[in-house]
């Protein structure tokens, strides 16, 4: 993983003989990657949906695979976009801190290094992450008014995949954000001794609307959060944002700048919601391309689920079949019981392990 | 199956459940071990497909905080992983925990001992600050104690982080008994003073052997609190009165820590005091405790594994591992003897008891399989 030279945080600097916070976060460890990684990453998820998907095709219709048109790892990546771009909207239409929009934006992004549009749609998945965040975030709301303020949404429809969301992330939940940063660097700088006089909130506003830009691309999987507002408070004022760099960490600004100005063009280059038209087409393949055994009610779903209750039930029985042992050998509890009490007893038990 | 569901059932091949150890209205324990290692681990499940909006606040807390945090003096969450429709928590297994020790009255702490558990709370909770956490159910009971003799912070299903200036937080949080007089006041706006004046408590409490402050109510708190270290004045505490559930509980006058705890040096009693003042403002904090002359003064705190330690707990131990959420009804003798304080030191709602009655009755059943 090749990583650019690293800002060091904004914390104390009477912390420097420890290692900066950030380092010991699962954000630095675990969801870190080089442009190259990202790219290794989604086309052999999207190589592996297919090859996946086919042999459904093929095991449901001999042959039935061979005209469909599968999506390809960016046109994946294209419907995602459009997905995280909607995350705002619905934060503005809810009023969402900006913690909770850029945490459910994070979301999206990791669970698409681990799953596949074409098993998961990014609408339900976009819910999901969303609703999730504000309990993250300690911004909790109830699913009832939740669901009931998006159309054609009920709560199964984001409770379903809320453990597969949790799961996809590693239940790591905590996530450090750009937003964050940048605030961090705008009290700093109202704080330096020479700052330039005209400091208006103009500036720190326009940071902002790259650092909202930026979630669009996929600068914080490549870049740390206070990078990627270096880059921001750049792109809004480059006098400030090399005062910040030559105060706070002089012998780093010139190492870094290469790095700041080739975030700078992936937000200026990538960081708009993609065109509608295109993402359409795309959507649409998707529903000819989909995995059929996560679509509800499909042969190949149904056929799934009655496997998954084969082995369950079988599970159970065994479990009841040893419990009954156990209580037949002369279990002082169990003598004292009728049969039909056995039954429930047994029932009971086994509801209760059920889950192991 | 999916990537994401193979690495799952991965995991949990990793751990086996051995035994149940608890079980309350939101998790069942079980010890268990990882199976390569054999290592001893308490496995927390956490019921997800009862909560109507899934997966549950104080579950999401302690797996977003435990997963950022690493320290001797933490609790550490070694996996987690899901099971159907529960989530599993994987932590490292403790024997006992603080409020154990002190209840056992066969245990004898000498002034040595308490530093190093006060030593080793101070480092936890500084930890804890440093990551801009809040604990605040800062106890006796959720200060776990491993084989070793190494306390460790457990608990954080009511943690948050700090919050921004001018951003609200609840005040309904920390154990009564062990909760500060701004949040008693209603105050929305605090900082990591609170877990301090609870650390401030648990001090008191290693030296007395009894709770020092035990309110009957959040009023009596108040009242108990001010009989103990004097009703505080504007002076000490400017604008404490403006606060949004200020009343006032009577005019108690100071008395000196020194009449209560008269055989603490004047260290102990200086460092107690900075932990225990009103102005949450004016409180010590963990690093600032940490350097306090106290710890420097002889003698020297004892080393983790001399501690006084119950011998006959390990087996009942595991199901106070899990937090307040876990009722502890469960038969054991050493729960059992304890049983009236334990029940007053909850945050739970009177349901919970309830709730685990019928519980532990089915407990019963579930070893038939013993001779």
């Amino acid at each position: 993983m090749s990583m650019p030279a690293q800002v060091p945080q904004i914390a104390s600097p009477s912390s420097s003989a420890k290692k900066p916070l950030y380092e010991g976060s699962t954000q630095y460890k675990n969801w870190r990657f080089s442009p190259e990684k990202l790219t290794r990453i989604r086309a052999s998820l999207n190589a592996a949906a297919v090859s996946v998907i086919r042999n459904t095709f093929e095991a449901d219709e001999p042959g039935s695979s061979s005209n469909v048109l599968f999506l390809t790892a960016d046109e994946e990546h294209l419907l995602v976009k459009l997905y995280i771009s909607k995350i705002s909207q619905l934060c503005g239409h809810f009023r969402f801190p900006e913690e909770v929009e850029a945490t459910a934006v994070s979301y999206m992004k990791r669970f698409y290094l681990k799953n596949t549009v074409m098993d998961w749609h990014p609408k339900n998945v976009m819910l999901t992450a969303l609703f999730l965040a504000t309990k993250t975030t300690n911004n909790p709301i109830s699913l009832e008014t939740y669901t009931s303020h998006i159309p054609k949404t009920i709560p199964s429809d984001v409770l379903d995949l809320e453990f597969l969301v949790a799961q996809s992330l590693g239940f790591e939940f905590a996530v450090w954000h750009a937003h964050r940063a940048l605030w961090g660097i705008w009290l700093d700088l109202q704080s330096l001794p020479d700052t330039p006089p005209d400091q208006s909130q103009d500036i720190y506003d326009t940071a902002t609307m790259h650092v909202r830009a930026s979630r669009l691309t996929d600068a914080e999987l490549i870049y740390s959060p206070s990078q990627i507002a270096l880059a921001c408070m750049s792109l809004a004022s480059p006098a400030f944002a090399s005062q910040w760099a030559g105060s706070k960490i002089p012998s780093l600004a010139d190492t870094l700048q290469p790095t700041i100005e080739t975030i700078k063009s992936l937000i200026t280059q990538a960081g708009h919601p993609p065109d509608v038209e295109s993402v359409r087409t795309v959507d649409r393949r998707l529903k000819l391309c989909k995995n059929p055994e996560k679509v509800v009610g499909s042969k190949a779903y149904l056929a799934k689920k009655a496997e998954e209750e084969r082995k369950a039930e079988e599970k159970r029985s065994r479990k009841a079949d040893e419990i009954r042992k156990a209580m037949e050998n002369g279990d002082p509890f169990g003598d004292e019981l009728s049969w039909q009490e056995k039954e429930e007893k047994i029932k009971e038990i086994v509801d209760e392990d059920d889950n192991d | 199956m999916d990537a994401v569901e193979k690495a799952n059932s991965e995991r949990q091949k990793k751990w086996t459940k051995d035994q149940k150890v608890g079980e309350g209205t939101y998790a069942v324990v079980y010890r268990g071990r990882e199976v390569s290692t054999g290592r001893k681990v308490a496995i927390k499940k956490i019921k997800v497909s009862q909560f109507k909006d899934g997966l549950d606040m104080s579950a999401i807390r302690e797996v977003k905080y435990l997963r950022e945090l690493q320290h001797q003096n933490v609790i550490e969450l070694l996996d987690v992983f899901s099971s159907k429709t529960n989530l599993n928590l994987v932590l490292e297994f403790l024997d006992t925990d603080l409020e154990m020790i002190i209840k056992d009255r066969t245990l004898v702490f000498l002034p040595a001992d308490i530093k190093s558990w006060m030593a080793m709370t101070f480092r936890g909770l500084e930890y804890c600050h440093r990551n801009f956490i809040l604990h605040r159910d800062l106890k006796p009971n959720n200060l776990l104690v491993a084989s070793d003799g190494q306390l460790k912070l457990a608990d954080f299903g009511l943690a948050r982080d700090f919050a921004d200036p001018g951003y609200k937080m609840t005040c309904q949080v920390i154990t009564r008994w062990y909760r500060p007089p701004e949040l008693l006041f209603g105050s929305r706006y605090y900082s990591a003073a609170v877990d301090i004046w609870s650390v401030g408590c648990i001090f008191a409490e290693l030296m007395l052997r009894t709770p020092y402050l035990p309110g009957e109510s959040d009023m009596d708190q108040l009242k108990t609190t001010f009989r103990a270290l004097g009703t505080p004045t504007e002076e000490e505490w400017p604008g404490h009165t403006k606060l949004p559930d200020y009343v006032p509980v009577g005019q108690f006058p100071k008395t000196p820590l020194r009449d209560l705890f008269t055989a603490a040096s004047a260290d102990t009693l200086n460092l107690l005091s900075k932990c225990l003042v009103y102005e949450p403002r004016k409180r010590i904090g963990a690093k600032e405790a940490l350097n306090h002359p106290y710890f420097f003064a002889l003698p020297n705190p004892s080393h983790p594994s001399k501690l006084p330690k119950s011998s006959n707990m390990a087996s009942t131990r595991a199901l106070e591992e899990v937090d307040g959420n876990v009722d502890q009804n469960v038969a054991g003798p050493a729960v059992k003897a304890a049983a009236p304080n334990r029940l007053k030191r909850k945050l739970n709602s009177p349901g919970d008891e309830l709730a685990s009655r019928s519980i532990a009755r089915r407990l019963d059943f579930s070893q038939p399989k013993q001779p």
